[in-house]
């Protein structure tokens, strides 16, 4: 087993130096030079650990360059009965004669954009304690999820329905409105 | 030796420590937070806790991608859009006006109208009042600065970027009495604006893009601007350029600055058609089309255009001539109807077949009396149609 | 037997070593600091000899690299967002002023600091070789030429970036002054520019080139100057205390060497320090270099830092083709080239010097031609090496100086006393101011 021979430092004297007069003296700037180091050294890393914050935080974005979650789409005049995709915001439009709703075209599974499909005969659904009947129904191209009219899904991975938003008409010019952050349940309804 | 080492040390690591707690410290407190927080105080007494905890906190921006602008007024200037803040101090006032109505935020910004720095966050830089940036508010600082006395006359220079074609706009005198006096006093009798006028006097198409370094200000007193050069240059030409023969038109300053600013507003942009008013994108009928419309809608068979029947029918003795023709002549609707489909024509537009039961369901709707009236007039063509067949 | 050693022991020794083995294995085994010798001479960690200049660019270099890595997630190299990207970081990203200044301070002070380190060198001498085998300082004066180089070049590509119209004009005077070379001077421009006109190719090829290319170069010759610093046998000043020690030149003895290659080889590079007193000269590299070379970190860092919070980075007007600010400037560095431009145009009769090729091509690479060569013609004694103003080499720290203050002269004139149109303007005389909008 060998020695260990401290390292000697240039400047601090050698083990066998003089020893000091009184040991008390000695001891006492010892340790406040020992605290002074020690503050010394804190300093040292929590002023570069403050470095690394500032630069870490600055990565996660204060403003965001996206297209705003409420948006006006039109007067109602300007859709007509069914179902009008709006292709930028990934939104169905459906209109039934004079009350408008919103259902999310994101599907809930992995976030394709579904697919709207017009059934040939009218589809009487009985799910969940509900029964109505169908025109349409949505399929996503990713994975196979299949939801009803109503955003509702029954077949494929997608874990929930399809989100419905709220709609409302603007007060200043009467144009619908959708709003994105709101989202509702499947029997909203705008009436115009 | 190397003790002198471990101090410096310390010492280095202080002052990053402190450096970075400056850092750290001035970005707890922006400016903007104080504002924030005065908002929600304001909000809090005059609209309750309620819909003072709807009011969110953080940087804010509009970004209008067609126009280029990234504005973060409304960081500060929380309340523009709010009802009821018309008497709030600034920056939490209602904008004023209806204005808004016509011009969205979401659509315009702030900047396109006001001038400023959009990018900026601090009240100085973000007024745009700082070096290296062109155009600062264009506001009641400058206005005082330049002695402008109309309000908003600064601003409406900036409404000519995209109004600049229509001859008068509403809301902007200011600019239209320096339109008045470009007709008035003519111009273009020298200068060539927008491709008309003449070659005496330099193009002033796109003048206001011109850099301020290339004006002359030697013989200029006061601020070195090309705002003051236009503004001295139209009060009296001769003095800013001695050779010149462009008359004096003894404007007084309020003209002298309209003219001015009219003129600053001339620059060369990238706008998107549907900034631009008066641009409307939809093919238009022909002249020929549009009187041919006229005529019919003064005829006896008004109905049959008011309702769109016209697009597909002609019917022909009532002087409606459809352009498609994609259905048949209804002058003989009456004995036509009963041949195609067995039934009485008052049976058919009851309820319709094939393509008419689409049609009269969801384009053309028609009530029970519009319905009676179609039956009558077609009956009234029939009978021309009688009355016009060659006497056997 | 070989005791059990903690991580955290084996980080800790590198600074606070318990024992002479642990010295000397906190150098061999660990990856950053494998570089350094077991031992250091003590003039070699001295103050007052080196500065620590080379350390401190090199420090500079790791603190641009990290703020660099970081404004690149930031940053879009488009001509269309450029600018915006950059307002963006002054007033939207949290810490962004403080990161995009600490970059740009970071990039002035390492110019400054690798001209300061070329300077020192060769006032003491360090690019010449002494008596041991195998050295080729001048070869690492080369390299160290290139890195001068190399660095100038990563400064000016990424001048360019803020689309500004500093930066715009900027680029513009400096690819003019390039194209000015005979035969290769257009084609490097364009090639430079992928284009005619400093545009959308030229924004990505400076990117491109200023964040991947020209620091793959550095790192590269960074690295082969630190290995034939060892090859060398350290600093210069080992050689002079090694020299000053001997009365009589011998030929190379085979001795102790302080790389663990030489042992493998048997012919590494050896210096006769081995007949330097190692007690009373050397001292274990960990703690002695190690905790100077952390010292020497932080206070960089710190300085940095504070320049970086006291003076902002600036930016001017979006780049504008069409109106050239009044006056427009290269960047400091590359002043003193368009200064000498300025001096070297004139007309004599009916000829006009082209200043751009005089003053901006053919001056700078005969100046670059006169440092390569420096070593190779410097004839002065072994025994100035690694020694501060030697008598017998005043000649040449003369005009070696002479050409600095030329430089450092033609800066400041540059800088400070060319306003509007170039034209002359004493310190205290001030500037016109230039016209504004409103």
């Amino acid at each position: 087993m060998w020695s260990r021979k401290p390292v000697r430092e240039e400047g601090t004297p050698r083990e066998d130096a003089t020893p000091s007069a009184t040991g008390r003296d000695a001891a006492q700037p010892a340790s406040r030079r020992a605290f002074l180091g020690r503050l010394g050294l804190g300093a040292v890393l929590v002023g570069l650990a403050g470095q690394v914050y500032v630069l870490l935080r600055s990565l996660f974005p204060n403003l965001l360059y996206e297209r705003p979650e409420r948006f006006k789409i039109g007067p109602p005049g300007q859709f007509s009965e069914g179902a009008r995709f709006l292709e930028g915001e990934r939104v169905f439009i459906l209109r039934e004669r004079n009350t408008f709703h919103a259902i999310s075209a994101v599907c809930t599974h992995l976030g394709c954009t579904v697919k709207m499909e017009r059934l040939n005969q009218v589809k009487k659904v009985q799910a969940g304690g509900r029964e109505f009947e169908e025109q349409f129904e949505f399929r996503c191209p990713c994975h196979g999820s299949k939801y009803y009219g109503d955003g509702a899904n029954y077949a494929g991975p997608a874990p929930k329905p399809l989100a419905h938003y709220r709609l409302e008409m603007s007060p200043d010019d009467g144009q619908l409105v959708v709003d994105m952050s709101q989202v509702t349940d499947r029997d909203f309804r705008l009436t115009v | 030796m190397y003790r002198k080492d471990l101090i410096w040390l310390y010492a280095s690591g202080i002052v990053v420590l402190l450096v970075t707690g400056f850092l750290i410290w001035s970005f707890l407190e922006p400016e903007w937070s104080e504002y924030q927080t005065d908002f929600r105080d304001l909000v809090m007494e005059k609209f309750g806790p309620q819909r003072a905890t709807q009011v969110s906190g953080g940087l804010k921006q509009i970004w209008v991608r067609e126009l280029g602008t990234v504005d973060r007024c409304v960081t500060c200037h929380q309340g523009i859009e709010w009802i009821g803040l018309d008497n709030a101090p600034n920056p939490f006032k209602t904008h004023t006006g209806g204005i808004l109505q016509k011009h969205p935020v979401a659509q315009f910004g702030c900047t396109p109208c006001h001038g400023g720095q959009g990018y900026a966050t601090d009240t100085e830089t973000a007024h745009g009042f700082v070096e290296f940036w062109d155009e600062p508010l264009l506001g009641k600082r400058l206005s005082e600065l330049y002695l402008v006395r109309t309000r908003s006359a600064m601003l409406q220079m900036n409404c000519n970027a995209c109004h600049r074609y229509e001859r008068q706009t509403k809301g902007a005198d200011f600019i239209n009495r320096a339109k008045d006096l470009v007709q008035e006093k003519g111009c273009r009798a020298c200068h060539t604006i927008n491709g008309r006028g003449g070659v005496i006097g330099p193009d002033l198409t796109e003048v206001g893009g011109k850099s301020p370094e290339q004006y002359d200000y030697s013989r200029i007193s006061g601020v070195q601007t090309a705002f003051a050069w236009h503004v001295a240059h139209f009060q009296d030409p001769k003095s800013l350029v001695p050779e010149t023969v462009m008359p004096n038109f003894n404007f007084s300053s309020s003209d002298a600055q309209a003219l001015s600013l009219l003129v600053l507003s001339w620059k060369k942009r990238q706008l998107p058609t549907r900034y631009v008013p008066g641009v409307q994108l939809a093919d238009r009928p022909t002249p020929e089309e549009a009187e041919k419309e006229r005529q019919m809608m003064t005829g006896e068979g008004a109905f049959f255009v008011r309702k769109g029947c016209f697009i597909c029918h002609s019917i022909s003795t009532l002087g409606i001539e459809s352009a498609a023709k994609i259905g048949p002549d209804l002058a003989v609707a009456v004995t036509d109807v009963q041949s195609r489909f067995g039934r009485t024509l008052e049976d058919f537009l009851n309820n319709p077949t094939g393509t008419m039961s689409v049609v009269l369901s969801t384009q053309i709707q028609l009530t029970a009396d519009e319905r009676k009236e179609a039956l009558d007039k077609l009956k009234i063509a029939y009978q021309k149609t009688l009355e016009q067949k060659p006497k056997k | 037997m070989e005791t059990k050693h903690s991580a955290w022991e084996k980080i800790r020794w590198t600074w606070q070593p318990a024992s002479e083995r642990e010295a000397g294995d906190s150098v061999v085994r660990n990856f950053l600091l494998h570089w350094f010798p077991a031992k250091v001479t003590r003039a070699s960690l001295s103050w007052n000899y080196s500065f620590w200049l080379g350390t401190v660019s090199a420090i500079l270099f790791t603190i641009l690299t990290i703020t660099g890595v970081v404004l690149m997630f930031l940053y879009v190299p488009s001509v269309e967002r450029a600018y915006l990207s950059i307002k963006d970081l002054e007033y939207a990203v949290t810490f962004g002023w403080f990161i995009r200044g600490l970059h740009r301070i970071s990039a002035h002070l390492m110019v400054a600091v690798v001209f300061l380190h070329m300077i020192r060198v060769f006032l003491t001498a360090a690019y010449r070789n002494t008596l041991a085998a195998g050295q080729n300082r001048p070869l690492n004066w080369i390299v160290g030429v290139l890195l001068l180089l190399a660095t100038l070049l990563l400064s000016f590509t990424g001048y360019l970036l803020p689309w500004d119209q500093l930066a715009y004009w900027a680029i513009t005077v400096g690819t003019n002054i390039a194209s000015a070379a005979p035969v290769a001077g257009e084609p490097i421009r364009f090639l430079l520019l992928g284009g005619h006109t400093i545009d959308q190719s030229a924004l990505i090829r400076f990117y491109v080139l200023h964040c991947f290319f020209l620091p793959l170069v550095v790192l590269l010759l960074f690295s082969y100057h630190m290995w034939r610093v060892r090859k060398d046998g350290g600093l210069a000043c080992v050689d002079h205390l090694a020299i000053s020690q001997k009365a009589v030149s011998t030929a190379p003895i085979r001795s102790k060497t302080y790389s663990l290659l030489g042992i493998t080889s048997g012919s590494s590079v050896h210096v006769e320090t081995a007949l330097v007193a190692e007690d009373e000269l050397t001292v274990q590299s960990s703690p002695n270099l190690t905790r100077r070379l952390l010292m020497v970190a932080m206070v960089t860092v710190a300085a940095a830092a504070l320049l970086a919070f006291l003076v902002p980075a600036p930016l001017e007007e979006p780049a504008n083709a069409s109106v050239t600010p009044n006056p427009a400037k290269a960047p400091w560095y590359f002043l003193w080239l368009q200064e000498l431009v300025t001096d070297t145009t004139f007309r004599i009769g009916g000829i006009t010097i082209n200043g751009a090729l005089v003053g901006g091509v053919l001056l700078p690479a005969l100046l670059v031609l006169w440092l390569v060569i420096l070593p190779y013609v410097d004839s002065s004694p072994i025994s100035t090496v690694g020694t501060w103003w030697a008598a017998e080499r005043r000649k040449h720290s003369l005009i070696f100086l002479i050409v600095i203050l030329a430089i450092l002269v033609l800066t400041v004139v540059g800088t400070f006393m060319r306003g509007p149109y170039w034209n002359f303007y004493w310190p205290w005389e001030t500037w016109p101011e230039m016209p504004r909008r409103f």
